[in-house]
């Protein structure tokens, strides 16, 4: 076991002062595992997802929870959970699944503002943040407050009512979560100044509102997460070549042995790159 | 001779490490895009393999097999990103 793993990760004879594991070979094996690892995951997620799936929990209550929380950190009015808030919320994210779009707007011209006409919440001020690819309700929300225009959203005093939907579907091949996040209020704020973005729409008729909790969560803890498994693969795999490339570098550096290869540097630094991007990009996706 | 070479070399890593530092900074810009994000990784792999090739060839020490070498890493830092952004859903 000793000497296979000091030829798999060390230059010496017998391995040609080359590394088992960057002969070309093994690269052209760990390029073809990969690819057919990501193919057997995706085809394995869908069809059983309690054995291989993301593990999942994103609810309603936690992510208006974490919302008033931020609000409330900066000295504003909490938001009230409205059940049509909810249903508009929930037609919005079943209309993109049907459609297959991911954007505000639909392919057609469906604006947000029209679900909201469609549960007969009769807006002064509206907004819209949307989310997908997340995994907790606490990742959702850094996300949206991370981004300027949500964050906004998050944090107008025009609101007093907020409704969310957490549905799951396929959207362009991929399964998914979407989060979608209603804002509205029916109520005229006074000396209020009207304003209007990518997430915000305006005046409209006074309209009375019910408010009471809808739950909408996903919960969901497969036998192996593979959210947690494909990032200590990947990550896992991309060390153990920065350090067998680290390791070939100055063993060949040290012994003087003239090689006709690559510069170990380039692939450090091309490595280097990979493993940063890795572990700072996040996965899931707001609009 | 020995000490241009050797000055050559290092400009080159200055060089090449300012490209991926560059790829990392736009990769930043698109926190919660995948498309962008491979994108990005894709143009920053093209990169590293162009300037590795080129850098060998004024070397005069560019062969067959090193730019198998070279497609073969590069290959499999993209096929490692793809399985991370795509492996679980």
């Amino acid at each position: 076991m000793k000497r296979f793993l000091h030829h798999l990760f060390f230059p010496h004879e017998l391995n040609n002062h080359r590394p088992k594991l960057l002969h070309y070979p093994t690269l052209a094996f760990f390029i073809l595992f990969f690819f057919v690892t990501q193919f057997v995951f995706v085809k394995t997620e869908a069809n059983f997802p309690m054995v291989l799936g993301t593990k999942t929990d994103i609810s309603t209550q936690e992510l208006l929870l974490l919302t008033n929380k931020e609000r409330q950190d900066n000295k504003l009015t909490t938001l009230v959970l409205n059940d049509r808030l909810s249903l508009a919320a929930e037609l919005k994210g079943e209309n993109m699944f049907a459609k297959n779009y991911w954007a505000h707007n639909a392919p057609d011209g469906t604006t947000p503002w029209y679900f909201f006409k469609q549960v007969n919440y009769n807006y002064i001020y509206a907004g819209e943040n949307l989310a997908r690819g997340f995994t907790s309700s606490k990742d959702v929300v850094d996300a949206w407050m991370a981004s300027l225009s949500h964050r906004e959203n998050m944090l107008s005093p025009n609101y007093k009512d907020i409704g969310f939907a957490v549905i799951e579907g396929n959207l362009s091949g991929e399964n998914t979560t979407l989060i979608v996040e209603m804002f509205g209020n029916t109520q005229a704020i006074p000396l209020a100044k009207k304003q209007e973005n990518t997430h915000q729409q305006i005046p409209q008729t006074k309209q009375e509102t019910s408010s009471s909790i809808l739950p909408s969560s996903i919960v969901r803890s497969p036998f192996i997460d593979s959210h947690a498994f494909v990032l200590y693969v990947a990550v896992g795999t991309v060390g153990i070549f920065l350090f067998v490339l680290i390791a070939d570098m100055v063993i060949i550096e040290r012994k003087k042995i003239v090689r006709v290869v690559g510069h170990n540097i380039d692939h450090v630094i091309f490595f280097t790159f990979i493993l940063v991007f890795m572990l700072f990009i996040q996965k899931g996706m707001t609009l | 001779m020995m000490g241009w070479k050797v000055q050559e070399h290092t400009v080159y890593s200055i060089f090449l490490f300012i490209i991926v530092a560059l790829g990392i900074l736009l990769a930043l810009q698109f926190p919660h895009n995948k498309q962008m994000q491979m994108l990005v990784i894709v143009i920053t792999t093209f990169f590293y393999v162009g300037l590795g090739l080129v850098h060998h060839k004024e070397n005069h020490d560019l062969t067959t097999k090193i730019v198998i070498e070279y497609a073969l890493i590069g290959g499999l830092g993209m096929t490692i990103v793809l399985f991370f952004l795509l492996g679980s859903q």
